[in-house]
Order: structure tokens, then sequence, then C-alpha cells
């Protein structure tokens, strides 16, 4: 039976990744993402290596979008068995004082709410199946923080108490839910913002003296898929390079 | 076989995780140097892993001892040319209130549990430096966490584990090599029924979350992915297998 993947953020940086990995692996995968064009872009690529993909446009922070695409998949595949929640981002960086009450809650809803409505919407169907792996994207920021980044760290340290929550609730109805938590990876969002002077600098910082390939991140979302995982859950799996070990 | 051509050196090889892992490197298509204060018992295991196609050699060695661990080296170097992956697993699991703790009990837990892993990991990372490229897998427990009544010196000696591995991780990053711990929950082996009950034993290994009895096997798959490549970007981490017993 093909097991099928919902990666949310799929379009683009390590999501993209994520669903190139989990292609390889023979999985069915379904691109959620905002930018719907990355998405389709991301499809069409796993399609022409002869991979099973679908893409759909999605606002995490909407419920009845949530739910919409997450039916779309389970009818047309018929199944979820790995969720991968990968949309978020900073977004700002900025002082506190500088931050709206508006941007807050973008910030927020997108990395921690997002999440929240994915896991509901997907939970009851891995329960029907009694097996489903879920995979929810914090940051080494939800330990360490980060100065400028108030929300991002706020919704990424609580995505990990989320998961451990969850993972206790649906532990009876063998679904694992995990946590990855990427440090600096060289995504083009990030990219695009850093100067290559500023880029040396902060490889400095990194004990293995790189920042992290999407890829890098993409193997340990797709090892927290396999059999070779299937007694891990509630844990949080830094790849970081060793620049934070918690 | 995703460790094809490597040779990996595992300590405590003769039971229960550590023959596990041994079991499962030589699936993978590494050569294993089976490494155990017991030689009977790792002499059996390498028959295993022969017998099955992998290359492997059994060396008896006590992982407190400098003497017996550069024999080790030597050993390996000799059998097999080079060290790949170094696998730190031979620990001992006391029992005593720390009340009533001797101070042999206590140095030779430490000594074994955690010189063992600076022992052998000064072994061979001049090899591993000398190659740019290595990895070395400690397991500790998730006793390093929560503590255990009665094993205060087992938990001290685990939770040092994770403090030699960080700071060893960043020491030897520069040279290409990578330095993680795995937490195991309670498994189902002997180490655990030498102070309890068989039912007692059972009844703890299945309260779990998942209500899974956690198997030496079920350790493998994190130990694999840790020393094969697509754990390249893995360094200073310590990565619990529990059932969801503890969540960190």
């Amino acid at each position: 039976m093909t097991q099928v993947a919902l990666i949310t953020g799929g379009g683009n940086g390590i999501g993209r990744a994520v669903a190139q990995r989990m292609a390889i692996a023979g999985m069915a995968v379904a691109i959620a993402d905002n930018d719907h064009a990355a998405a389709e872009q991301v499809r069409s690529e796993i399609v022409g290596k002869g991979g099973k993909a679908d893409a759909l446009a999605i606002d995490v922070r909407v419920a009845s979008e949530v739910k919409a695409v997450v039916t779309e998949i389970a009818t047309r595949f018929g199944r979820i068995d790995v969720l991968a929640n990968v949309a978020g981002g900073s977004f700002y960086t900025k002082r506190i004082e500088e931050f709206s009450w508006l941007e807050w809650k973008e910030v927020i809803d997108i990395n921690l709410k997002g999440t929240f409505l994915m896991c509901r919407e997907v939970a009851p169907i891995m329960q029907r199946q009694k097996s489903g792996r879920i995979l929810n994207t914090a940051s080494n920021y939800a330990l360490t923080g980060s100065a400028l980044r108030t929300p991002y760290s706020a919704a990424k340290a609580g995505i990990i108490a989320f998961s451990k929550s969850l993972a206790q609730e649906l532990a009876p109805d063998g679904i694992l839910v995990n946590t990855v938590a990427p440090g600096p990876t060289d995504t083009p969002r990030v990219m695009g913002k850093e100067s290559p002077e500023a880029r040396r600098q902060r490889w400095a910082q990194i004990p293995l003296g790189r920042t992290g390939a999407p890829e890098d991140l993409a193997e340990m979302f797709y090892f927290l898929s396999t059999t070779e995982s299937a007694w891990i859950t509630g844990q949080t799996f830094h790849v970081n390079g060793g620049l934070v070990m918690p | 076989m995703r460790l094809k051509g490597k040779v990996a050196v595992v300590t405590g090889a003769a039971q229960g995780i550590g023959r596990a892992i041994a079991l499962g490197f030589g699936r993978e298509g590494a050569k294993i140097v089976v490494a155990d204060l017991q030689l009977d018992k790792a002499q059996n295991v390498a028959g295993e892993l022969k017998a099955s196609g992998a290359e492997a050699h059994a060396v008896d060695v006590n992982v407190a001892s400098e003497a017996s661990v550069k024999r080790l080296a030597e050993q390996t170097f000799d059998r097999f040319g080079r060290i790949d992956i170094l696998v730190n697993d031979a620990g001992i699991y006391l029992r005593s209130s720390v009340a009533n703790m001797t101070e042999e009990d206590w140095d030779r837990t430490i000594n074994i549990n955690l010189g063992g892993n600076f022992l052998c990991s000064r072994a061979f990372i001049p090899a591993m430096r000398a190659q740019k490229s290595g990895r070395i897998i400690s397991i500790a427990s998730s006793i390093a966490y929560t503590g255990a009544k009665e094993f205060a010196h087992y938990a001290a000696s685990k939770a040092a584990i994770i403090g030699f591995v960080k700071a060893l991780a960043r020491e030897v990053a520069p040279d290409g090599i990578t330095v993680n711990a795995i937490c195991p929950g309670s498994s189902n082996t002997d180490m655990p029924r030498r102070h309890r009950s068989e039912e007692d034993v059972m009844a703890r290994l299945r309260a779990t979350p998942l209500g899974h009895v956690l198997e030496p096997e079920d350790i493998v798959g994190p130990i694999l992915f840790l020393a094969s490549d697509p754990a390249s970007y893995v360094t200073g981490q310590a990565y619990n297998i529990n059932c969801g017993t503890v969540m960190i």
C-alpha cells in the first residue's frame, strides 16, 4: 500500500526537500502551500521523476481551508500516513515595541495555530487507521530565544510543548508525534536576506562549519516517518550542526 | 547497505543493546569489532555475524583500562585498518542507595560507564581526525534526565555521558567527526533483571504511553541513522527512544 504524506509549506525550502525525500521513498505526496505556484512546481518535479504528487493551496491559519485540504487529500488518496507541518517562518526581525498586534498574531498563527489546526484535522483520520506520524517543525530558537524574533521563538517553543502533549494524547492510537528543530538552514528565504560576510560569520559559529541544507532536515523528517523510528514519540530532534546542544 | 565497507567498533556488544547494534551494523555491510569484557559471548556474536556473511572480530576489552582499550584500538587497526564508527555501549548497572553505596561501586560505575567513553573515544579519534570523518555514538539513558531511586551512580554516569558527548562534539567537529548520544528507555535485556523480579521488570517495561515493550532491536534504527550519511549535520545531540515515557 502506498503511503501518503501531507507536507505543509511543501513548496519551498525545507518543506520542498521533505516532499522530495518522501517521494523518493515511494510515498504519494500532497504538497500544501500558500504559494500555490511553488507547490505546483514541486508537484511537477516529483511527477516528472515518476513520483505521485498533488499540489494544493492552503493558508494554515484558516480552519475552513485546513479542513477542505485535509478532506480532499483523504478522499483522493484514501489515507494520510505522515503529516509534516513545515509551513512557518519568522517573517519579521524587529524590536518588541515595534511589533503590531496583527504582526504578532500573524507569526503565532502561521507557526503555532497552523500546526494545531492541521493536527486537529488529521488526527481523526490517523486514529481510524490506528497509525500515523505527525512531524512538527520547531527551531533552535525555541530553546535559545532570539533577539528581534520574540513571536517566532514563542511560537516554536509552543510547538514543542504542544507536540509532547499531543504525543501523550495519541499514543494509545499508535500515532507518533515528534518535532524536528532546524538550526540555520540554506533556504532561499534565509539566504536572500544575508550578505556573504554575514554568512561567513554565521558559519564560524557552527561547530560543523556550515549551515544546514534543506536535505539535511529532510533526512530527519524521513527517518521519523519510517519503521526504524517506530518507538519514538514526544521527542525533539535538533539538526543544527552542533549550534545548539540542548 | 548503508554502511558498506565501514569499520565499526561496538563496546558492550556481547549482549543486549550492544549485540543488537553489532548485528544491525552487520546487516548494513559494516565490518564489526565486537568488543566486550566477556570474550566468549563476544565470540558468539562475532560468529553470528560471520554466519550472516559479515566480517567480524571479537576482542575482549575492559573499557575502564587504558592498556586494554589501547589493545582494542591496535587489534581494530591490525584487523580492519581503519575506524569509521565507534559505539560506546559498554556499561554496568549496579543498585544501591546513596547512603549505603560503597566507594568501589561508585568508582566502578563512573569509570566503566563514563570513563569508558573517554578512553575509547580518545583511542580512536586520532584515526578519525586523520581521515577527516568519523561517527561516535554513545549510549546514555533516559535515567540521565529522570534519575532513578537507588541508581544515583548510574544516573550520574549517564548524564555525564551527555555532557561529555556535547563537549567532544564541539572539539572534533572541525575534523568532520560527529558525536551524539542515544538515550534509550528501559529495554527488555538482562540488565534490569539483575535487580528486580521478572514480573516487576515486565510490568515496568509495559508501562509506556505506546504500550510497547522496548526491545534492544528497537534502538538499532536510530543508531543506524546517526551512523550513516543522512545524519551528517547532526552533532552534540542526545536523542530519546523510550516509547514516550520521557519527553525532554
